[in-house]
């Protein structure tokens, strides 16, 4: 365990040496949830509607509350992404140059997820930043309780560790593809969108919700968010939360599978 | 004058040629990048017909329009992703590693080749279904009827909001030189770019000014689309050649000066 809390230390400062990332995270997520804000102010204003229909609940979500929604939604979005990481190890497998891990005591699995928290953990401190003022702002509409952080926290672990798996089993297709960024850039770009990054899952038709239940994206960015908004009480989820660590399980089996598979055929091409 | 052009225009064939054989090497790579277009474009589509679900207009924009919209952005993104979007941020690499030195020793201008060295050759495809898609929904707009001005000024419209979105990439890329390494240029650049990917109506008439001008956003894909779904509005399209000048002009401008500053770090 040491060795793994070891690289997670390295990374973690190194994230601290290039705090520009952080500033320009900053600035997305102000931009984007701007950019938001318009789209959804004159949707409000055209009608004038006082409230939206929201899947989940019963009075619908008023601007604000909408708002608030989408800014947590971005946040969340963004602490789960990863493009540093898995280039990174698409790269290392298309030049031969995971040897290194091969022939140590080390779990490239567990390597990267340390490589994913310690490289993704400058926007930690700065999110939680922005989240307090948030918080501040809108004092009713995030956190009520005790339990929606607890909850929140929980399921955002969750969230991430099912993110950094599906990464991990993408970045192995490169053992039989070689070059497969572009299957990464294509799932970043999908996600935006289908994650509810950009819009309330919530809002979507509901053929499209009822496909989604069946995978694990409504875990990573909508149930968070709907914890730490109080859409959805903890303590109704439970089911819920077993259901996220059913595919934690399933996610980390499929990443052993293929990664195992993937290195039979790896030949350290470049090497 | 013409020989010049001439000349740039055989290296940047030679530049096509070399990048497409480059591209053949990973077969599934090519694929799984006009598979990319797809999902960013299905993506987008999928956003605003969300969005129509709660409101018929945007602005100016009706969901036929915002179609029109979305697809003239697709073959902008596209056509500037073909020409230009695989060198830009190349430009903090070469000069963070001094291998900007091997191309400020050719006899060739070292904007033009950092600019066009690599071409995405998988763009192609999509340009062409794209173009294909378009004029069938423009004609379908205008009842029908297929109006060879509006396309007359569509075209010019198109690269020159291309060179504006190239200038604000490459002026944000250019920024290594005084930064020595900024690996964010790219995200940087992408957030500034997403104001041009929804229509200029749902902005606030005074953040629409600025997209017009200063932060001219609105001109990469709004201006070419409403003269599609509209007609031409001679008074934007000349405002929009003058800012893409002006702008190439300060691209121009921030590289020389930037080349001062070089100072061939690992050489």
């Amino acid at each position: 365990m040491y060795k793994y809390l070891s690289i997670l230390r390295i990374n973690w400062i190194q994230a601290l040496e290039y705090r520009g990332n952080a500033y320009i995270g900053l600035f997305a997520i102000i931009s984007g949830l701007f950019i938001e804000y318009q789209i959804w102010s004159l949707i409000f204003d055209s009608k004038n509607m006082a409230t939206i229909v929201i899947e989940g609940s019963t009075d619908g979500y008023n601007f604000n509350q909408l708002i608030v929604f989408i800014f947590l939604s971005i946040i969340v979005g963004q602490l789960k992404s990863s493009w540093m990481t898995s280039s990174q190890m698409i790269v290392e497998i298309r030049q031969g140059l995971i040897n290194k891990y091969l022939i140590r005591p080390i779990s490239y699995f567990w390597y990267n997820f340390m490589m994913f928290i310690g490289v993704n953990s400058i926007y930690y401190i700065v999110y939680t930043l922005l989240l307090l003022l948030f918080i501040f702002i809108y004092p009713d509409m995030l956190f009520q309780n005790n339990f929606s952080i607890i909850g929140f926290f929980i399921t955002l672990i969750i969230s991430i560790y099912i993110s950094y798996c599906i990464y991990f089993i993408m970045a192995c297709f490169a053992f039989w593809f070689g070059e497969v960024r572009s299957i990464v850039v294509a799932y970043n770009l999908g996600m935006l969108m289908i994650s509810g990054q950009y819009m309330p899952i919530r809002l979507f038709p509901k053929e499209v919700l009822n496909i989604l239940q069946w995978t694990p994206i409504p875990y990573l960015v909508d149930f968070p968010v709907s914890i730490a908004t109080g859409l959805v009480l903890i303590t109704n989820s439970i089911d819920k939360i077993i259901l996220s660590l059913f595919w934690c399980v399933v996610l980390t089996a499929l990443s052993k599978i293929i990664y195992n598979f993937g290195i039979r055929q790896y030949e350290a091409y470049g090497q | 004058m013409k020989h010049m052009v001439n000349r740039y225009f055989k290296v940047w064939l030679a530049f096509f040629r070399n990048t497409l054989s480059r591209d053949m090497e990973y077969k599934t790579n090519f694929i799984f990048e006009i598979f990319i277009d797809f999902i960013y474009y299905g993506s987008l589509f999928f956003f605003f017909k969300v969005i129509f679900q709660f409101i018929d207009q945007l602005g100016d924009f009706n969901q036929d329009a915002v179609i029109i919209f979305l697809v003239t952005m697709y073959i902008a993104d596209s056509l500037y992703v073909f020409l230009l979007g695989g060198n830009v941020f190349n430009i903090n690499n070469n000069i963070k590693s001094g291998d900007l030195d091997f191309i400020l020793l050719k006899p060739i201008n070292s904007q033009f080749f950092i600019s066009c060295r690599y071409v995405n050759t998988h763009t192609l495809i999509s340009i062409l279904i794209l173009s294909v898609l378009l004029i069938k929904l423009t004609y379908s707009y205008h009842d029908n009827s297929f109006l060879i001005i509006n396309y007359i000024f569509f075209i010019p419209s198109l690269i020159f909001g291309m060179f504006i979105f190239y200038s604000f990439e490459f002026i944000i890329a250019s920024l290594s030189f005084w930064f020595r390494n900024f690996s964010y240029a790219g995200w940087l650049a992408g957030e500034l770019i997403k104001y041009s990917r929804r229509p200029d109506s749902i902005y606030k008439k005074w953040f629409r000014n600025i997209l017009f001008t200063i932060f001219p956003m609105a001109m990469i894909c709004s201006v070419p689309s409403r003269i599609l779904i509209f007609g031409v509005n001679i008074k934007l399209f000349f405002l929009q050649i003058f800012i893409s000048i002006l702008f190439l002009w300060i691209t121009t401008l921030i590289w020389r000066r930037g080349l001062l500053r070089y100072e061939s770090a690992s050489s």
